[in-house]
């Protein structure tokens, strides 16, 4: 996954992308256990750390909704993370003074620190009316998932396997053809096949057609999606990264 | 009260859509799905968090 020539082309593990964008991807790795494939799941999920407003200290608020309603709302909006820039449990302040009437946006967060910034500026935080006020000064920390989940930075991050279907005869004429469906991506003569292109079923790509599909050892499609704390290719380089780190401590531990 | 910031479910953030979804769907004409799928709010756990909100705070706004 790692951008560094020598890293994916040594290693006898075979990456390819199905769908890539900064914030959403889909891609195809061979050569690895169902066991690591968790474990790269899990890291994503709960050992990458992102920034995420941990303490806000209200200076005034006098809008419908209480401190706390307030604090939760802040803390939920993702902010930029640049990897390795900061260590865990260090901290940027950010600012929000908005008076009514008006809406206060994420957007209207005032960041101490250029690298941190709310990535989503149009949630509503809170909506305030005629004379109300909310100003805040709040601490934005580096954590990690397995703390809170506004610390995760990977969402509806998963794998499956990926199934190989091949054609072994035909049905017969007068058999009534029953749905097949499938989610995933499928394999075909060594190409690639996301199932949204026949809609899921496989019915739809042979007709008539009887089919043996099995999963493929050892071949997983990740899904990854992140809150725009970083891209993708950062998180899961980073949630690797951890997978590394905690060998290396292992490593180490064992040795006397 | 306001529409949740995340998905209670999956964790993506929703609540930037809310004001384009409540013009055009919910006072709006629109398909309801159709700007959903516009939004790319594609997941049915983050699509109830729209469907599902109503705005409560002007409803409050007099007690405070």
């Amino acid at each position: 996954m790692s951008t560094e020539p020598n890293s994916v082309a040594d290693a006898e593990y075979d990456v390819t992308f199905i769908e890539r964008g900064p914030e959403r991807a889909r891609f195809l790795i061979r050569g690895i256990t169902p066991a690591f494939a968790n474990g790269i799941r899990r890291a994503m999920v709960a050992d990458v750390p992102t920034m995420a407003i941990d303490t806000v200290r209200v200076v005034e608020n006098s809008s419908v909704m209480f401190d706390e309603q307030i604090g939760l709302r802040l803390g939920l909006v993702p902010l930029s993370t640049p990897p390795g820039e900061f260590e865990v449990g260090e901290s940027v302040t950010l600012s929000l003074d908005v008076s009514g009437p008006d809406t206060a946006y994420s957007g209207d967060l005032v960041s101490a620190e250029d690298l941190v910034q709310p990535t989503v500026d149009g949630v509503p935080i809170i909506d305030l009316k005629e004379d109300q006020r909310l100003e805040v000064e709040a601490e934005a920390v580096l954590g990690r998932g397995e703390s809170h989940a506004k610390h995760q930075g990977g969402i509806a991050v998963g794998y499956r396997h990926l199934q190989r279907v091949e054609e072994v005869g035909d049905l017969d004429a007068y058999d009534a053809e029953e749905s097949h469906v499938l989610r995933g991506v499928i394999e075909e003569d060594g190409e690639l096949i996301a199932t949204e292109e026949f809609d899921h079923d496989l019915r739809e790509r042979y007709p008539g057609k009887e089919l043996a599909v099995e999963d493929v050892p050892d071949a997983f499609v990740f899904h990854v999606e992140t809150d725009g704390s970083m891209t993708v290719e950062e998180l899961v380089s980073e949630a690797i990264g951890s997978l590394e780190a905690r060998a290396a401590e292992l490593r180490e531990a064992v040795q006397l | 009260m306001m529409i949740p910031v995340r998905c209670f479910t999956c964790g993506s953030v929703v609540g930037q859509h809310w004001e384009d979804f409540k013009a055009r769907a919910v006072e709006g004409e629109e398909d309801p799905g159709a700007v959903l799928d516009d939004l790319g709010v594609g997941r049915h756990c983050c699509r109830r968090m729209m469907v599902s909100h109503t705005d409560l705070v002007d409803i409050v706004a007099p007690y405070q």
